[in-house]
């Protein structure tokens, strides 16, 4: 308990606290002088929390010493370029490191955490919709000064918000871990800027969770005026905690592509590098840059709370629709930031278990960047009942339809590469499938809500919740997990157990289905999203019973993936050597990996993906003697 | 050691020349929004002067370099080569901030602008444009190894930049509350003009403190004698930074003060 307290996570928790009262105390020091209230409902006043929210968080990543560094540079002292991480075992994950190997998974055991906390949330609410009526939600009771019903809004919002920022989480822990070492670099470019990419995403859960006690808040993850510009205080906690969690997101991206331009091993030529890469560069583009105007839109919307400031205020010449516009312009292309990294992950694994080349790899490479591209210009097509423009809406129907042309492009590799492949399913290339199967039909359920006439219907009914659904966890769910067990025995030199792997896999899928084929049909049978009671005359009782069951499976099925994760960090079957027989770098070298990964640099010589060619290698270590005489 | 394709008098009379130009390019820029209603004009003028602090003040081709295999990616020009890429992701996430903020101001302005006093918005342009040519000439000098040139040309750009966050956040703020723009002003016809007003100039203002706090650092360093002429990343980044806030300023300046009928 000691090695814990004394750790960068507490110490950082400790000064974020320390902090938020700091932050908080100040204002509500000065109001009375300028003749305002000093306390309100949630005992500070509003701009007091924000004010101590941002302070916490300042005063976290002083505390956790995730900045200490760039201060003593800032004083013109220098620090060598790596640190020795004196801590061993679960310490040094807990602690600052600047090892992208740690980082990563760093950000793989947040992300699942808040996947576990996101997912309870869900229990919740969808245990309220098993049946029509008010079941437990009800108006009686309160929890956290807010009603059943206020509380379901809640529970709602942050479930989005919380599965969001943990696939964020998720996507960078992969990237992060996986990306240097298919480059054969030491590390990322900028280590300190990647553990502050980490760190300061803990504050940012804190904020998000903090929204909770503070009255909660009943938008949507969507945080749309004028609801958000009226809702508790909560609302800023989200605003604020979305605000520091996109920092994250920009600086982490920001890395990948510095990393991937400067740090790529000899011979490593653009077309060589392998597929997750380029998914990730391309994930990177859009986080970059699109994540700024999410962080605008809901800093315009903590100003109007704060300084009465108009932007969306009609009464004040504000606009509503604005915002939509400044939102989904970073919102919409993230939903790209979800999918195309375990899309990659998908492409990267397929040829290792089919055992066959990787079908049309240029065309797939240039379908991440082209889905990435074309998801600049969609933005709207969530905005077609918004009363916005008319005229832009058929414009905004043709682009969005036309992300599905580089998606194809993927699907058909991906079958093209399983054709006639000698597949074996081990667990990674179970979920790999599973993935495939679930995008698909995240991606036939996209048209009918980007085509104008359909999406009115549609709009703001289950079948969205059922299509997103699919589309996040084929993009996003299954590859993390088949990235996991794929990628567990190299960072920890065990392997995750099969047959629980096997059981996560087949209780998942099929609940799964039942889950969002039930969410599509109550929503074309009229069931609202958001909402936390339906007409019994709509008929649907049953079908939301099911859908509830499904996700209790579900549910389950992580709770063994769970166990199945931190029971084999100890206990799994040892293995240390190239396990998929895979030609990547990363499985040349025995796992774990030291501090600076690879002994020998490396040189590729040949194709990533030539499975299944005679005499065909991809990369060969560079030996010192020869080194010597180039 | 660092490869000059030109001397330092060369350089440093190139600053000379693109500042006459930026400061020719900004009073006509003044005199075309005051005598005609030309916004493509001013347009045209503001991406002209950022076309020319992006190159000869903030080197902006530094970026394309040639690649070479065998260079020691330990070395001090590989890892500054890295560092300047990294820094120019993050400006051009930063511009989408402000891309945002002029989109947001021409969404709920659009051909109106705040009522604010012309002549002060171009005398805080000055201030700004003047103090960008003085770290140009600190920068260049730090580039051939002249450390006290290089202290006394940032002192001078720190006193600058701080001229100009009290000439915007207490001058004109000030006289803008006096005339009743306050951050919540606005109305249907008129528009937010007080929330488009003060966020797009504090947004800024936020972003000119934080290049006081750069200078001040290397700065702080030069004197203990961190930087050399072959090593003085750290100068590079604060100088870049400092052009950045004042390319921002190009466009924000005309969309505040100049584009379009102030309303009343």
């Amino acid at each position: 308990m000691k090695r814990f307290f004394s750790s960068a996570l507490a110490r950082g928790l400790f000064w974020q606290l320390i902090g938020t009262l700091v932050g908080a105390g100040i204002v509500t020091g000065i109001r009375p002088l300028l003749g305002m209230n000093a306390l309100d409902t949630f005992f500070f006043t509003e701009p007091a929390w924000v004010l101590g929210g941002f302070f916490g968080t300042l005063f976290f990543l002083a505390g956790s010493g995730a900045v200490s560094d760039w201060f003593k540079w800032s004083r013109g002292i220098d620090t060598p370029d790596h640190h020795e991480d004196h801590n061993t075992g679960w310490a040094k994950y807990v602690n600052v490191s600047l090892d992208h190997k740690v980082i990563g998974v760093q950000y793989t055991v947040t992300a699942l955490l808040l996947i576990g906390i996101g997912g309870l949330f869900a229990l919740i609410f969808r245990t309220e919709l098993a049946a029509s009526q008010l079941q437990f939600l009800t108006y009686e009771m309160k929890l956290f000064s807010q009603s059943g019903p206020q509380l379901y809004n809640t529970l709602m919002s942050l479930h989005g918000m919380i599965m969001i920022v943990s696939i964020l989480l998720g996507t960078a822990g992969f990237i992060n871990y996986v990306v240097p070492l298919l480059l054969g670099a030491q590390d990322m470019a900028f280590p300190r800027l990647n553990a502050f990419s980490f760190w300061i995403a803990v504050p940012a859960a804190v904020l998000l969770l903090m929204s909770l006690f503070l009255g909660g808040f009943d938008t949507g993850w969507t945080g749309y005026p004028p609801l958000s510009t009226r809702a508790p205080v909560g609302m800023q906690m989200f605003f604020l905690g979305v605000f520091v969690a996109g920092w994250s997101s920009i600086l982490g991206s920001l890395n990948v592509i510095v990393t991937v331009l400067r740090m790529r091993a000899k011979g490593m030529t653009a077309w060589r590098m392998p597929i997750l890469v380029w998914a990730a560069v391309a994930t990177a583009l859009i986080a970059l840059t699109a994540t700024q105007l999410i962080g605008l839109s809901f800093q315009l919307v903590m100003f109007q709370r704060l300084f009465g400031m108009g932007f969306f205020d009609p009464a004040k010449g504000g606009n509503p629709v604005l915002f939509q516009h400044l939102f989904w312009f970073y919102s919409h292309p993230a939903v790209y930031v979800f999918i195309l990294p375990g899309l990659g992950v998908i492409s990267e694994l397929l040829p290792v278990f089919v055992r066959k080349p990787l079908f049309g790899y240029r065309w797939i490479a240039m379908s991440s960047l082209g889905i990435a591209l074309v998801g600049f210009v969609v933005w709207a097509h969530h905005m077609y009942t918004s009363g916005m423009n008319e005229y832009l809406r058929v414009p905004f129907m043709y682009s969005t339809l036309l992300v599905a042309v580089p998606t194809g492009v993927k699907f058909f590799s991906w079958v093209a590469t399983i054709w006639k492949g000698k597949i074996s399913t081990p667990t990674p290339m179970l979920f790999v499938l599973g993935g495939i199967i679930v995008f698909l039909l995240g991606g036939l359920s996209g048209p009918p809500n980007a085509t104008v006439s359909t999406d009115l219907q549609l709009q703001d009914t289950y079948w969205i919740v059922g299509h997103f659904h699919d589309t996040i966890f084929g993009g996003f769910m299954f590859p993390f997990f088949a990235a996991i067990y794929y990628w567990f025995p190299k960072a920890t030199g065990r392997r995750m157990n099969e047959t629980l792997g096997k059981i996560h896999f087949w209780m998942m899928t099929p609940s799964f289905f039942v889950l969002t084929f039930g969410m599509m049909y109550v929503g074309l049978l009229g069931m609202r999203r958001r909402i936390v009671d339906y007409d019994p005359a709509l008929g649907i009782d049953t079908a939301h019973l099911v859908m509830t069951i499904a996700a209790f499976l579900i549910a389950l099925s992580v709770l063994i993936f769970f166990y199945n994760f931190f029971a084999s960090i100890r206990n799994g079957e040892k293995a240390e050597g190239n396990l998929w027989n895979s030609r990547s770098p990363e499985w040349q070298v025995p796992s774990p990996m030291a501090a600076h990964n690879y002994e020998k640099p490396l040189e590729v010589v040949g194709e990533p993906y030539d499975y299944g060619l005679k005499d065909s290698g991809y990369v060969r270590f560079i030996e010192p003697a020869q080194n010597k005489h180039n | 050691m660092e490869h000059h394709s030109q001397t330092k008098s060369s350089a440093l009379g190139q600053g000379v020349v693109i500042f006459v130009y930026l400061a020719v390019l900004s009073v006509l820029e003044y005199f075309v929004a005051v005598a005609f209603d030309a916004v493509p004009l001013l347009v045209v003028v503001a991406i002209i002067k950022a076309a020319l602090v992006m190159y000869y003040y903030m080197h902006v081709y530094k970026l394309n370099q040639e690649e070479n295999e065998d260079e020691d990616r330990e070395s001090y020009e590989y890892k500054t080569a890295t560092n300047r890429i990294g820094l120019w992701l993050f400006l051009l996430s930063d511009g989408f901030v402000f891309a945002g903020l002029l989109v947001t101001r021409s969404n709920l302005l659009g051909l109106t602008r705040p009522p604010l006093n012309q002549i002060l918005g171009l005398a805080v342009t000055a201030v700004l444009l003047i103090s960008s040519f003085f770290m140009n000439r600190g920068e260049t000098a730090m580039a051939y190894g002249d450390r006290k040139a290089f202290m006394n040309n940032t002192l001078v750009t720190f006193v600058l930049g701080l001229g100009f966050l009290i000439g915007v956040v207490f001058v004109e703020w000030g006289l803008a509350r006096a005339e009743g723009l306050v951050p919540s002003f606005g109305d249907p016809t008129r528009g937010p003009i007080g929330g488009v007003f003060y966020m797009m100039t504090g947004m800024h203002a936020f972003h000119v403190l934080t290049g006081l706090i750069f200078l001040g650092v290397v700065w702080n360093n030069a004197r203990k004698g961190v930087y050399t002429a072959e090593k003085h990343w750290g100068v590079e980044a604060a100088a870049v930074y400092w052009h950045f806030v004042d390319l921002v300023w190009i466009f924000f300046y005309p969309a505040l003060y100049l584009i379009g009928t102030a309303v009343k």
